[in-house]
């Protein structure tokens, strides 16, 4: 614990390792940025690859009543380094007439917006690199460049199924980010910020108490509609079921990512996965109180394995999903989005706003 | 949802039923008499297809244009039509149809009988009938460049077939769409492609998402089941074969339509517990398939991860340990001879009856776990319900059996109707359902497998009390079959996927001269544009999964 003591104060990561450097100034500002973003970066990467090769195939097979990877290594874990080095080792095949450099900028495109939004994520213990005061409107920007790499993949394919992968990733953003955003503005309403630090201290206040234990007011237990629609919203977002229509690779073949094999597949496949646990960390810093504990109890464990906790909880979500959900048709899928959770997210928002004007 | 047992099934119509009430109804277009095994021939010129074949079908009744075969003879060459009645499929009737040998034209059935479409293309293709007035005749089987056509007499099987790629139709180059018309694509879905369920191909065109036109091309895996068959002898060498044509499970059913036709043909009597054994395994072999059906369908309407595929495979698992116990075989069974079945059950027999009616225990369970996953779902509600709609009249013109009429509400199944094996004898329903969309097909086989549960069940309870000194398994076959020269005969089963029916003549050898199979699959597969035109990809994917292809059928 003494050791993680220093971590735990609100200074910024970078500062931390400026200070740490005994760095000062500009040089400070710069090391201190580069190698936090890296220790940050490697943190998701370590999430994305045990999440890619291992957690998920382990997770959909206990949902679906099989064993999954169990040969290489305890648990199969050793899985992971067969199976990266299998994706790198591949021939990275471009097809003829494929359209560069969007083809190539696209695989780049889409890990590194789910990323960057890391950058503005409080995950406890310290990690945190900056939090601007209009922490959450960045974050729901930058996310949204993905969709930019989809609609790039598909199109520079050359291919149609792609092409047409692309325009439902199309269809489905603008179907589905709107009700995004405005659920998230309803608890800004409540928070009265946009930044991220103080989203979360604004649910550390205690909601009610039962028995000296004090619930916290964390924005999924105030308003569990919002998060109810913010949960449905992010499925469409991260692309799973039933909103995996971008790829929907029973219809589509694999989408958007159709012609694309080796490193660039993995790329995209990083991606996906580092979005979902974007997904989950925008969930846990809005609804589910960032990196606290869910009673004073037991915030004796360091913030960031409740945070770590509660997007692998997100990422289970999405599996779970996966497993058990159907898909949607398209229209159906842009019906539910417009007439559904548009309107409702709407009507959410009114509401919030009138009940926080009157309790005001 | 209705369901019937045999014995509550309406009288059929007796407008027709005797062999000269037709040659009269016929009158001078018959210009002679045959006698098939299973039904009365009536010999017509070949100008004279599409009148005959629409009087039968509009006066007489007989609806159901069930199989086009087409052979050559040394001075003739034949298509026979193969017709029977969906109310009363016992009452059937051939109309053969000779043409001249040098350029054998002939009158195509296709405007009375849509399926009369594809079967004639694959008569063209590998016999090498013309089929006037066809509306697209090109080869169905072969490719393109295939020079002669393969099952007619004078062609050369040492000949290789030499086509080098870029002679090969280039798919794209049949996207003939006008300058102006942008607003379509031509989208080739296969032959490699997770949903098509094997090898084929789909050129479909899209108008956005929406399917404008769509064409299945077949063929892929033909693997000349016939010609195979042809060259075996009908004591032993062929029934190994029709295991082939579904390797989604039907094996054994698959493997009672040659049975069946080349029990009819030598007249073999089969013992009445080997029908109780064949009917129970067919049973099973039934819910193995119609369990990855429903599996599959999950898949195509569900999405690649989902749990209900491998709910479904859990369950066939055990299906197919029962399936071993009794034949030794998981897939590919070889368990039914002519005559019977090739053992009893396997011993000790209290401990098979044990584990087959645990399976039957827990099954009801699982069912209802499948009624929850995919029927009770709203999602795949939204998805099936009124989705690739497939009207019974259209249905019956497309030749669909199995599943997939029963999904349109016609009460249509050969078990009960044309009955064999021990089924007349046992109490269970057809299931059928009135909707035809792809909600219905669903349901249709969900229900199916409650009643071919209830046969295995009724089976077992006969089995076990069956007399020890009665338990014949085979009759007495003789080991050469030698049918008389020029016996022809065309019977059908319910297989799983459909009416299964096959067709031989004999010419007084141990091997058929011709062996024609009609597959399920390839019937019920034509009418997937009806199904789809005007629909989502999506909703074609969900309508092409809805009927349960399996291409060893549709290709043979």
């Amino acid at each position: 614990m003494t050791g993680l003591a220093p971590l735990q104060t609100q200074t910024p990561l970078p500062d931390f390792i400026a200070n740490a450097l005994g760095l000062e100034g500009a040089a400070g500002a710069i090391v201190g940025a580069l190698v936090g973003a890296f220790v940050i970066a490697n943190i998701l990467l370590v999430f994305s690859g045990i999440a890619g090769p291992w957690a998920k195939r382990k997770l959909t097979a206990a949902f679906t009543d099989r064993i999954a990877v169990n040969r290489i290594g305890p648990f199969g874990l050793l899985i992971i380094v067969a199976d990266a080095v299998r994706l790198l080792s591949k021939e990275n095949i471009i097809p003829e007439g494929v359209d560069r450099p969007a083809f190539d900028l696209a695989p780049i495109i889409l890990p590194f917006s789910a990323l960057l939004g890391f950058a503005v994520i409080p995950m406890g213990s310290g990690l945190h690199l900056a939090d601007p005061e209009t922490g959450l409107v960045f974050v729901f920007a930058v996310a949204s460049i993905a969709s930019i790499g989809v609609v790039m993949g598909g199109y520079a394919s050359n291919n149609k199924y792609s092409m047409l992968g692309a325009l439902r990733a199309v269809a489905m953003n603008i179907a589905y980010e709107i009700p995004l955003v405005i659920t998230a503005a309803s608890v800004v309403i409540f928070a009265g910020t946009l930044q991220m630090s103080e989203i979360v201290a604004v649910q550390a206040e205690p909601l009610v108490s039962f028995a000296g234990v004090a619930i916290p007011s964390w924005f999924a237990f105030v308003n569990p509609f919002a998060f109810a629609l913010f949960l449905a919203a992010n499925l469409a977002e991260i692309g799973r079921n039933p909103f995996d229509l971008a790829e929907a690779p029973n219809e589509i073949i694999g989408g958007y990512i159709t012609e694309y094999s080796s490193v660039y597949f993995v790329l995209f496949f990083l991606g996906e996965f580092v979005h979902i646990f974007l997904g989950g960390a925008i969930i846990a810093t809005v609804f589910l109180g960032g990196p606290a504990a869910p009673i004073s109890s037991l915030s004796f464990i360091p913030g960031i394995v409740w945070f770590v906790i509660k997007i692998w909880s997100v990422f289970l979500f999405t599996q779970w999903a996966r497993s058990a959900v159907p898909r949607m048709r398209i229209d159906q899928m842009i019906e539910v989005g417009w007439k559904g959770l548009l309107v409702l997210s709407f009507a959410n928002l009114l509401l919030t706003a009138v009940i926080v004007g009157v309790l005001a | 949802m209705s369901t019937q047992t045999p014995t509550e099934r309406p009288e059929s119509d007796d407008r027709i039923a005797l062999p000269d009430e037709l040659a009269e109804l016929l009158g001078d277009r018959v210009i002679g008499r045959e006698e098939h095994l299973n039904a009365p021939g009536y010999v017509i010129r070949p100008d004279a297809v599409q009148d005959v074949l629409s009087t039968l079908k509009n006066e007489a009744g007989y609806d159901h244009l069930s199989c086009v075969t087409a052979q050559e003879y040394e001075d003739r060459y034949e298509s026979i039509y193969h017709l029977k009645k969906f109310d009363d499929p016992t009452q059937e009737v051939s109309v053969v149809v000779p043409t001249d040998t040098g350029s054998p034209r002939s009158e195509s059935a296709e405007p009375v009988f849509r399926t009369a479409d594809w079967h004639e293309r694959e008569a063209y293709d590998l016999i090498g009938i013309d089929y006037d007035d066809h509306p697209d005749l090109r080869r169905i089987l072969l490719p393109e460049t295939w020079q002669g056509h393969p099952l007619s007499l004078e062609y050369d099987r040492t000949r290789p077939q030499i086509v080098r790629f870029d002679e090969n139709a280039n798919p794209l180059e049949s996207d003939t769409r006008s300058e102006r018309d942008t607003d379509t694509m031509m989208l080739n879905i296969g032959p490699h492609h997770p949903a098509t369920h094997g090898v084929m191909h789909l050129e479909a065109t899209l108008d956005g998402e929406q399917v404008v036109d769509v064409e299945p091309d077949i063929g892929y895996i033909h693997r000349c089941e016939e010609q195979m068959c042809q060259s075996g002898t009908y004591r032993h060498q062929i029934m190994p074969y029709p295991d082939r044509w579904d390797w989604g499970g039907g094996g054994l059913l698959n493997e009672w339509a040659y049975a069946r036709v080349a029990e009819t043909l030598a007249d073999i009597e089969v013992p009445e517990y080997a029908q109780v054994v064949r009917t129970m395994g067919a049973e099973l072999s039934r819910i193995l398939s119609h369990l990855l059906a429903v599996g599959a369908y999950a898949l195509d309407v569900a999405g690649d991860f989902t749990a209900t595929f491998m709910y479904a495979i859990t369950e066939r698992e055990t299906v197919q340990n029962v399936l071993e116990d009794l034949t030794g075989q998981r897939l590919m069974f070889n368990y039914f001879r002519l005559g019977g079945v090739a053992w009893d059950l396997p011993e000790p027999r209290e401990e098979f009856f044990e584990r087959t009616r645990d399976f039957l225990d827990g099954f009801p369970r699982r069912l209802a776990e499948f009624h929850d996953l995919l029927t009770g779902n709203e999602i795949i509600q939204m998805r099936t319900v009124d989705t690739g709609v497939l009207p019974p009249e259209v249905a019956k013109d497309y030749g669909c059996t199995g599943p997939v009429l029963r999904g349109s509400g016609v009460d249509y199944d050969l078990r009960r109707d044309d009955p064999y094996g021990y089924y007349d004898e046992l109490d269970w329903g057809v299931v059928t359902q009135e909707s035809g969309d792809n909600f219905a097909r669903l349901q249709v086989r969900l229900r199916e497998m409650e009643e071919s549960a209830r046969i295995i069940e009724q089976c077992l309870d006969l089995l076990e009390g069956w007399p020890e000194a009665d338990r014949s398994v085979q009759a007495n076959v003789p080991r050469t079959i030698k049918p008389d020269d020029d016996t022809e005969v065309y019977t059908a089963v319910e297989a799983a996927k459909g009416e299964l029916g096959i067709y031989v003549r004999a010419d007084g050898t141990d091997e058929p001269a011709r062996f024609k199979i009609r597959g399920p699959s390839f019937s019920n597969l034509q009418a997937l544009p009806e199904m789809a035109e005007g629909e989502l990809i999506p909703d074609m994917i969900a309508s092409l999964g809805s009927l349960d292809i399996v291409l060893g059928s549709v290709d043979r």
